[in-house]
């Protein structure tokens, strides 16, 4: 079951998955899409059980596994040609994360500024500026994949991962920024840390941002850092519809 | 109340996973092999998501302090019951006191527990399986006590309880083509359909990283969802079979995908054994 359409591409993942590839770049315009298309899909297919997003693709998972005579790529066709963004709409929330970049939480703002000859300054305020678009979470729990880094601040991952991250660190990675839930090993240039928890597995939605929302950082002191991480702040947001 | 006096080698609470809770970045987990996981609940009448040990490699030691029955399946085990040769896939009746002593595993590398009406452990995010950055610890330690529950037994008469044992010696993995098996050179498809794969040290609840490389020329790929049983191919060439711990997203080509049923055999191998891939299709 592989259907090369110009813009979509239906493939049996496994028994009971399929997954649905589209062919445009990860951009604001089509996350907004993918949502609204995963939103039609859940409504529509039959024994959905969950289906998940990432940059260019939806998989989605069935209670049972899929019969050939089932049709269901003629299904998803028909629901995507009749598929009609511009009438959902999405709402979504915008995050303000605070973000300490003295060097004792930014262990490679320094070398990282140098390379991309910018004042640190200037590397922060390239940071700070973008909304980021929070595409997915993946990787570890709550980590953010987030789309918007300036292109100035574009930077490989180091060869060789290091071992420990601290848990709040804000990296850049490629053409990507984010930040680590948890201590864990990471190959991402450290710029920051935030007092922010990103992830706690006793609240029942563990993770506050979901995806389709947005994403600001805004720079703190070491006192404003302290202050936050010691009474769990949670960051402000305010809602949007889109 | 169970009380761990010796872990084992590794040992984990395990049930069926958290399903539905991926949009989060939360691993699936759940019991490794699930075929026995089923079995252990089937043969004690259990719900079929009631909680139960996983132990792998070796076994722990188990001091009971309630009545209650138990059921091992999975890989092969000596079972001492207060020093008394005790068998897999039959109720084992406990009574206040008793002691277990579990072996090594022998001819699969995990062996399943499951207590009368589950285990009785706090359940996080609609799960009481255990988890790196989910639970507090990925597995049982020592000295840990297990709540149990009260329940009267009644024997499952809808399933044999002579049922022949599971071998764990089938080499061959049934898998299906990944989305990027087609963009791989036809000297690399040929040798992952042919060749014989050797499983590394490198293999845990995450994933099994396979010895032998395949050459990758694949592009980058986006970020993009993964499920248990998807194998990846690194920049290095190193097959990455991704297991119920792993990440629910990744960076790297989706070369083959797992049969269900092969993630279940998979999970009875370990370091050393050696695996081919059968390439089936969905129809």
């Amino acid at each position: 079951m592989s259907q090369e359409k110009s813009f979509l591409k239906i493939f049996q993942y496994s028994e009971t998955s399929v997954l649905l590839e589209f062919k445009q770049e990860p951009k604001i315009d089509s996350l907004n899409e993918l949502i609204a298309f995963k939103k039609t899909l859940n409504s529509n297919l039959c024994g959905i059980k969950q289906i998940t997003l990432s940059y260019k693709s939806l998989l989605l998972q069935f209670s049972n596994p899929i019969k050939k005579d089932q049709n269901l790529k003629e299904e998803i066709l028909k629901l995507y040609l009749s598929f009609d963004s511009s009438k959902s709409k999405i709402k979504s929330k915008h995050w303000n994360i605070p973000v300490c970049y003295e060097s004792k939480y930014a262990s490679d703002l320094i070398v990282l500024s140098k390379y991309l000859k910018l004042s640190q300054h200037q590397l922060i305020k390239l940071h700070t500026k973008p909304i980021y678009q929070i595409y997915f979470i993946g990787f570890l729990p709550g980590f953010l994949y987030l789309v918007g880094l300036d292109t100035k601040l574009y930077h490989p991952r180091k060869k060789s991962p290091t071992l420990k991250v601290c848990k709040g660190a804000v990296g850049i990675g490629g053409r990507q920024t984010g930040i680590y839930p948890n201590q864990s090993p990471g190959g991402w240039n450290i710029i920051g840390t935030s007092p922010t928890s990103m992830f706690d597995p006793d609240l029942k939605q563990p993770c506050f941002a979901k995806s389709g929302d947005t994403l600001s950082f805004y720079s703190i002191s070491e006192t404003t850092f302290k202050k936050i991480r010691k009474n769990r702040i949670p960051p402000n947001f305010r809602e949007i519809t889109l | 109340m169970i009380e761990i006096l010796n872990p084992g080698w590794h040992t984990s609470i395990q049930d069926q996973g958290r399903m539905g809770l991926q949009e989060f970045g939360i691993p699936y987990s759940g019991a490794m092999d699930m075929n026995s996981f089923n079995w252990a609940n089937k043969l004690l009448n259990n719900s079929l998501n009631a909680a139960l040990l996983e132990m792998t490699i070796k076994g722990p030691k188990l001091k009971f302090h309630a009545e209650t029955v138990i059921v091992f399946t999975g890989a092969q085990m000596d079972i001492k019951h207060n020093g008394n040769k005790a068998s897999l896939y039959s109720p084992i009746f406990i009574k206040k006191n008793d002691l277990l002593e579990c072996g090594a595993c022998k001819e699969g590398c995990r062996t399943y527990m499951s207590v009368l009406g589950g285990l009785q452990t706090e359940r996080i995010l609609s799960s009481r399986s255990q988890c790196n950055y989910i639970t507090k610890s990925g597995h049982i330690n020592k000295k840990r006590i297990l709540q149990i529950k009260k329940e009267s037994f009644e024997l499952n008469k809808g399933v044999s309880l002579k049922s022949p044992l599971p071998s764990y010696n089938i080499k061959e993995i049934e898998v299906f083509k990944g989305p990027e098996f087609d963009l791989l050179e036809p000297v690399a498809q040929l040798k992952i359909a042919t060749q014989t794969f050797t499983i590394s040290h490198l293999n845990n609840r995450m994933a099994y990283q396979l010895e032998e490389k395949i050459i990758n020329k694949l592009p980058e790929i986006w970020t993009t969802s993964v499920l248990p049983g998807t194998v990846q191919l690194t920049p290095n060439g190193t097959l990455i079979v991704l297991m119920r711990d792993a990440q629910v997203t990744g960076g790297y080509p989706r070369i083959l995908q797992l049969s269900n049923h092969a993630v279940n055999i998979l999970a009875q191998k370990s370091t050393r054994d050696v695996l081919h891939f059968k390439i089936k299709s969905f129809d």
